[in-house]
C-alpha cells in the first residue's frame, strides 16, 4: 500500500506550478486523482497517547478504598481516603473510588469532568509478560504477534484526508514504537531543536552541506528519496520558524523537567506550531514496582506524580488549543491485588487509564471493579480485565478523530464502546 | 616398509583425489554461474560494482579491481563458500571475551536484573526493604563484583560491537549479509527480556553457520532454539497428555463405551487425570503464537493457504518442545526436578529428547490426533511429529514462492518481477530447499542484471554506516558509536519488537527524521567527529592533495561510488565549492571547534571510558603533531566534501 503523500507548503498553488512545469511526481498526480485533496492542515483534532510501560498499578493510581479485600491484601501500602490516618488521605473521587495523594494535579480536571478514569481495562490475552502485553497493545491484535503495523499508524491511516506534512503522526522517542510500525509516514523526534543538518561546532559548514543537500535530493532519479529530501528540507523551513530551543510554555504552565514533561512540552509545541500533527505518542517509564512500591511517599508516588503534573502543565499550555486535544495514557497490565513479599507488586492483568480532554465524558470512573474476593480475581489473583483496551482506544479514535472504520484499527474486535467519550 | 610405502601411496592417492576434486570444483563454478550481465549492458567493471553493492556491506577502495583480477565467478563462489580466512577480523574481537560464551556460561555470568535482585536479598547483601537509592547501587555492585556477576548491558554491548566489526572487516561478506538476513527473518528481540540472553549464541550457532545451506535445517535449529523458544513462547506451550496405553477410543476422548468394570475404572481414573492436567495447564497451557508465525512469518506467508485450525493443530503438535534447563540461574527448574526424579539414564527411554539447550518433554506433549494441511498426524507421534511437521513447512509449494520472493526483494529490488520469483521458487522446490542454489539462480537471473534493479534498493541504516566505513577504509575503535548512529536513523538494531523483523523496503527506511540523520551522520564521519572512527582521506588517494576542490569532489566521488554516474551529483555540488568564502567559513569554524579527534591508540572500544578532559588533552596532542604543511582549511574542504558525498541520494542506493 502506498500512502505517503507529498508535503506542500503552499497548498493548491504549488501544486499547480508543479503540473506545469512538466512531470509532476506520481504521489501528487495520485492525490489530484484522488477524491481527497492535500489541504492544509489547521484546524485538525489531536489525538495523544502516552505509553507507561512496565504496568502501573491501577490499584493504586485509583483504589477502591472502600473494598475491605484490597486492605487485607495489601497490609503495608493500601492507603485510605480518611483524614488523620498514617498516609495523606486519598482523594475521594465518587465514594468508592481515590485518587493517589500525588496526583492533586489531576483533581481539578476530574471534578470539571474533562478527566475520565477506565478502571479494570487490559487485554483479553492474559498474558504477564512486558514484552508480550505491550506488543500486542501497540499491535492492536492481542492473539497475533505477525501483525506488522501498530495501531497508532493504522489511525493515521484511517484519517481519511492527505495531510501535507511530514508531521501528521509523531512520537516523542529515540526510535519508532511499536504503535506507530507500518506503511503510513509516521516521525520519531527525541528532540525538536536536533531537527536540522547538524555540524557540531561547525555551522558554517552545517549550512554549506544543507545547501548542497538540497539540491542533489532535488535532482536524484530516486523518487522515494527526491520526495523524502524535499520533505526534510520543508519541515526543517517549518521548525525553523519558531525558536524551538527557547520555548516559553503559555498560561503560566510548569512542565516537570523529566522526560514525560520534555515530551510533551514539545508536543505542545508542534501543536502550536500547527504543523498538522494529528496523532502524537510518548511514553513513562519505571512502572514496573516489584520492590518497595511505596505508598503516599516513594517511587510510585513519584511516578504518578510526573505523570499528573505533566499532563497538567501540558493541558494547561494548550489554552485555546484544548478542545483540539485529547490524552489517553495506557499500560501493558495492572498488578497483583496482593503485596508481594519486598513491598512491591508482580504482574497481574487489569490497570486503570485515564483520558483527558473537552469532549470526554469526564467525572466518572468508567468500567466495572468487582468485589476482590478471590472468586472475582482473574486466576485467582489480579484485578479482573473487565473492558478491552479497544474498546476505550476506538472509542476515544472515533469520537475525537473521526475514525470509524473499527475493522481495520482492530482488526478481530467485535466489541461495544463504553461511552467515555460524550 | 611395505606397509609405510603403501600408507605414503595412499596419502598421494589422496591429494590427487583432493586435487582432482577441486578442480572439478572450479568447472563446476564455471558452470554454477553464468552470469548474464554483458546481455544487459553492462562491463566487467560495473558487473563487479554491482556484485560488490549486493554481497558485500559495500566495496572498500580497490574493491572493484580485485573483483575483477580474482575473476568474477570465481568471487561470487569464495562469497558463497564463505569461508576465507579471516584473522584479521579475529584478532579484533579477541577483545570480546563474552561472545563465544554458551548459553548457559551466559546464564551463570549476566543473571538478569530482577534475578540479581533476588539473589542480593536472599545472599543478605541487601536488605528487602531497601532495594532503592543510591546506597543499595553500591551495596548491589559490590555484591556483583564479589559473586563475579555482570551486568547484562554488558554482554549486549559486547555483541552489537562485534557485529559492527564483522560486518565491516570480514572477508567473508556474503555470509555475514546472509546472516544478517536470516537473522531479521526469523527475528527474535533483545527487547524481550526473557530471550535476550540467548540472542548471541543464537546468531553464532543456530544463523551465521546454516545461512547457505537447506532451508529445513534453518527451521528446525530456529524452532529448537531458546532464543525462538523463548521469544514467541513455545517453552511454555503444553497440552494433555493422555497414557499410551490406553485404548484408541480413549484418546479420542470416547469413553461411553467401555466393556468390562476394570476398563471403565482405569478409563474413569485416566479421565480425571487429564481433567486435572487441565487445570493445572491452565495457566499456560496451549500457546499458539510460535505455530502461527511458523507459518505466516518463517515458511508459507500470510497468503500462504493455512487456516486457523491448521495453526492451532500446528501448535498442539508443537507443544513440549521447550528448553533444557541450563546453568544455576537459568530457566527451567522444574525440569530438572523432573530429570532428577526422572533419572538422566531414564528420558530417552520415556520419550524424553535432549539436544543441546533443546528438550522435548512428553508429558507436556498433547498426544491426540492432530491434522495439519490436510496431513494426519496419528496419536502418540511424540517429538518426531514435531520434526516432520517443520520438515513439512519448509518444502511446501507456499514457503518455496515466499522465501523466494523474500530473497529476491532482499537482493534484487523491492518489487522483484514475478518471472525471478518462479524461476528461484522452482529451483527452491528442485534442490529441496537448498539456499546456495536459490541464490545462484537468482544471481545467474537477466532480472538481477536488469536496470530495473541496478542502485534500485536502499541501504539499511546499518548497510549505510557499514559501507561509509568500508567506503574510507576507516580504523573502529568504539563500534558502539556507529551503532547509537544507526539506531538515530531508525534501526534500532536488534530490538526490533515484532518477529516480521525490519521491514525490507526503501519506503520504511526513508522518512523525514531518518533522512537528515543520514545526511547528519556522512557530516559527522567525514569530519571525524564521531569518536573512536578514524580515517586518512589523503592516504585514500596515495596521499596526493587534490589541485582543487572541484578535483577533491571528482576524486573522492568515484573512490566512493565506484562505477556510478555521478555527473549530475558533481555539478549539483559544485555551487558548493565555488562559493568564493567557503574556505574562510570552514577555516573559521574550523578554528572555534577542538580539531578531529585521533584514538587510534585507544584500546578499548567502549565509548564512556575517556571523558571530556581526556579527550580535549589528546585532541590538542594531536593537533601539535599534525603535518603542518598540511593546511587545516584543505582538511576542512575535503571533509566537507566527503561528508556531503556520504549523505547524498546516489550513497543511500546500492
Amino acid at each position: 500500500m502506498t500512502s505517503r503523500r507529498g508535503f506542500l507548503k503552499a497548498g493548491g498553488l504549488a501544486l499547480f506550478g508543479i503540473g506545469l512545469s512538466g512531470g509532476m511526481p506520481s504521489f501528487l498526480a495520485d492525490a489530484v486523482a484522488g477524491t481527497t485533496t492535500p489541504a492544509l492542515f489547521k484546524k485538525r483534532k489531536i489525538m495523544v497517547c502516552i505509553f507507561q510501560r512496565g504496568a502501573m498499578d491501577g490499584l493504586m493510581a485509583v483504589t477502591p478504598f472502600t473494598d475491605q479485600y484490597l486492605k487485607a491484601a495489601r497490609p503495608s501500602i493500601f492507603m485510605s481516603a480518611a483524614q488523620g490516618g498514617k498516609n495523606k488521605p486519598l482523594i475521594d473521587l465518587d465514594g468508592k473510588f481515590g485518587l493517589h495523594p500525588s496526583m492533586t494535579a489531576f483533581e481539578p480536571m476530574f471534578r470539571e469532568k474533562r478527566m475520565a478514569i477506565v478502571h479494570g481495562i487490559g487485554s483479553p490475552n492474559n498474558t504477564r509478560s512486558h514484552f508480550d502485553a505491550q506488543d500486542f497493545m501497540e499491535s492492536g491484535t492481542p492473539f497475533k504477534k505477525g501483525t506488522a503495523s501498530g495501531w497508532l499508524n493504522r489511525a493515521v491511516g484511517l484519517l481519511g484526508h492527505d495531510a501535507a506534512t511530514p508531521f501528521q503522526g509523531v512520537s516523542l522517542t529515540t526510535s519508532l514504537p511499536r504503535s506507530f510500525y507500518g506503511d503510513h509516514p509516521a516521525v520519531a523526534i527525541n528532540n525538536l531543536a536536533d531537527f536540522n543538518i547538524q555540524l557540531k561546532g561547525n555551522q558554517a559548514g552545517a549550512n554549506l552541506a544543507s545547501k548542497s543537500f538540497e539540491d542533489l535530493y532535488d535532482q536524484t532519479s530516486s523518487g522515494l528519496l527526491k520526495n523524502t529530501g524535499k520533505e526534510s528540507f520543508d519541515a526543517i523551513k517549518m521548525l525553523q520558524k519558531t525558536d524551538t530551543k527557547n520555548y516559553k510554555p503559555e498560561y503560566n504552565a510548569v512542565y516537570p523537567n523529566t522526560a514525560l514533561g520534555n515530551s510533551l512540552k514539545q508536543i505542545a509545541q508542534l501543536i502550536k506550531m500547527d504543523v498538522g500533527m494529528e496523532v502524537a505518542f510518548t511514553e513513562s517509564g519505571g512502572w514496573d514496582t516489584h520492590f518497595n512500591q511505596g505508598t503516599d511517599t516513594g517511587i510510585f508516588a513519584r511516578n504518578v506524580n510526573d505523570l499528573s503534573n505533566s499532563m497538567m502543565a501540558f493541558w494547561t499550555d494548550m489554552g485555546k488549543y484544548q478542545d483540539e486535544v485529547t490524552v489517553m495514557t495506557m499500560t501493558e497490565f495492572g498488578r497483583t491485588v496482593a503485596q508481594n513479599g519486598t513491598g512491591g507488586t508482580d504482574h497481574g492483568r487489569a490497570s486503570c487509564n485515564f483520558i483527558l480532554g473537552n469532549s470526554v465524558n469526564g467525572g466518572l470512573v468508567h468500567g466495572v471493579v468487582n468485589p476482590l474476593v478471590k472468586e472475582n480475581l482473574e486466576d485467582g489473583r489480579d484485578l479482573a480485565v473487565t473492558t478491552d483496551f479497544r474498546a476505550v482506544f476506538s472509542e476515544v479514535a472515533d469520537k475525537h478523530l473521526g475514525i470509524s472504520n473499527d475493522q481495520v484499527l482492530f482488526p478481530d474486535w467485535q466489541g461495544k464502546q463504553i461511552g467515555v467519550m460524550k | 616398509m611395505r606397509k609405510i610405502r603403501s600408507f605414503y601411496i595412499s596419502i598421494f592417492a589422496f591429494s590427487l583425489a583432493l586435487v582432482f576434486s577441486s578442480f572439478v570444483r572450479v568447472s563446476n563454478d564455471r558452470e554454477k554461474f553464468n552470469l548474464p550481465y554483458k546481455q544487459a549492458g553492462l562491463t566487467p567493471q560495473q558487473a563487479a560494482a554491482h556484485l560488490l553493492s549486493r554481497f558485500t556491506y559495500g566495496a572498500k577502495p580497490g574493491d572493484v579491481a580485485d573483483v575483477l583480477k580474482i575473476g568474477l565467478e570465481k568471487w561470487l563462489n569464495q562469497q558463497f563458500e564463505g569461508n576465507l580466512k579471516d584473522d584479521d577480523l579475529t584478532a579484533k574481537l579477541k577483545v570480546f571475551d563474552a561472545i563465544n560464551l554458551s548459553n548457559t556460561e551466559v546464564e551463570n555470568l549476566y543473571p538478569r536484573n530482577a534475578q540479581l535482585v533476588r539473589f542480593a536479598v536472599r545472599d543478605g547483601a541487601v536488605h528487602k526493604d531497601s532495594v532503592n537509592g543510591k546506597a543499595y547501587r553500591n551495596l548491589l555492585a559490590a555484591y556483583m563484583k564479589e559473586k563475579g556477576y555482570r551486568p547484562q548491558q554488558d554482554l549486549y554491548r559486547q555483541f552489537i560491537n562485534q557485529k559492527i566489526l564483522r560486518a565491516t572487516y570480514t572477508n567473508n561478506q556474503f555470509r555475514e549479509l546472509m546472516t544478517d538476513f536470516w537473522f531479521n527473518h526469523f527475528n527474535v528481540a533483545l527487547s524481550k527480556n526473557q530471550c535476550a540472553s540467548y540472542v548471541p549464541a543464537y546468531e553464532r550457532d543456530v544463523i551465521r553457520p546454516n545461512v547457505f545451506g537447506s532451508f529445513e535445517n534453518l527451521v528446525l535449529s530456529t524452532a529448537k532454539s531458546p532464543a525462538m523458544l523463548m521469544y514467541l513462547d513455545n517453552f511454555t506451550s503444553s497440552g494433555t497428555n493422555v497414557p499410551m496405553s490406553l485404548p484408541d477410543d480413549m484418546m479420542m476422548g470416547n469413553a461411553k463405551n467401555a466393556a468390562n468394570p476394570q476398563q471403565k475404572k482405569a478409563r474413569a481414573a485416566a479421565l480425571q487425570k487429564m481433567q486435572a492436567n487441565k487445570k493445572k495447564n491452565a495457566k499456560s497451557g496451549l500457546n499458539e503464537n510460535y505455530a502461527r508465525e511458523v507459518m505466516e512469518l518463517h515458511t508459507m506467508g500470510v497468503d500462504g493457504g493455512y487456516t486457523q485450525s491448521d495453526v492451532t493443530q500446528a501448535a498442539r503438535i508443537l507443544t513440549g518442545w521447550t528448553l533444557a534447563p541450563m546453568g544455576d540461574n537459568g530457566y527451567g527448574a522444574p525440569i530438572k526436578k523432573m530429570i532428577e526424579n526422572i533419572g538422566e539414564a531414564n528420558l530417552a527411554k520415556r520419550g524424553f529428547v535432549r539436544e543441546g539447550d533443546f528438550m522435548f518433554v512428553p508429558n507436556r506433549h498433547d498426544n491426540g490426533e492432530k491434522t495439519v494441511l490436510g496431513k494426519k498426524f496419528p496419536a502418540g507421534g511424540g517429538y518426531e511429529e514435531g520434526v516432520t511437521l517443520l520438515k513439512m513447512l519448509a518444502h511446501h509449494k507456499a514457503t518455496a514462492q515466499f522465501i523466494s520472493g523474500k530473497i529476491a526483494t532482499r537482493f534484487v529490488s523491492d518489487h522483484p518481477p514475478k518471472s525471478l520469483i518462479d524461476q528461484m521458487a522452482k529451483t527452491f522446490t528442485n534442490s529441496k530447499g537448498d539456499i546456495a542454489a536459490v541464490l545462484t539462480a537468482m544471481v545467474n537471473s537477466p532480472e538481477f542484471w536488469s536496470t530495473n534493479a541496478l542502485r534500485e534498493k536502499t541501504k539499511s541504516p546499518f548497510e549505510l554506516a557499514i559501507s561509509a566505513v568500508r567506503s574510507l577504509d576507516a580504523k573502529i575503535n568504539q563500534p558502539y558509536q556507529l551503532y547509537t548512529w544507526i539506531n538515530k536513523m531508525g534501526q534500532q538494531m536488534y530490538y526490533y519488537q515484532a518477529p516480521t523483523g525490519f521491514p525490507d523496503r526503501g519506503q520504511y527506511w526513508i522518512n523525514t527524521g531518518s533522512l537528515l540523520n543520514r545526511m547528519n551522520f556522512g557530516l559527522a564521519l567525514a569530519s571525524q567527529k564521531i569518536p573512536g572512527i578514524s580515517f586518512n582521506l589523503a592516504a585514500m588517494n596515495n596521499n596526493h592533495e587534490p589541485e582543487s576542490a572541484e578535483a577533491a569532489l571528482k576524486i573522492y566521488s568515484k573512490l566512493l561510488m565506484p562505477e556510478r554516474k555521478l555527473e549530475e551529483t558533481i555539478a549539483r555540488l559544485k555551487p558548493m565549492l565555488n562559493d568564493p568564502n567557503l574556505e574562510n567559513k570552514v577555516m573559521q569554524a574550523a578554528e572555534k571547534t577542538a580539531p578531529p579527534m585521533q584514538m587510534n591508540t585507544m584500546a578499548n572500544e567502549d565509548a564512556n571510558i575517556m571523558d571530556d578532559a581526556e579527550k580535549m588533552k589528546k585532541g590538542k596532542k594531536a593537533l601539535a603533531n599534525a603535518n603542518p604543511t598540511q593546511k587545516a582549511g584543505t582538511v576542512n574542504m575535503l571533509s566537507q566534501v566527503v561528508g556531503v558525498i556520504i549523505g547524498s541520494p546516489e550513497f543511500q542506493r546500492k
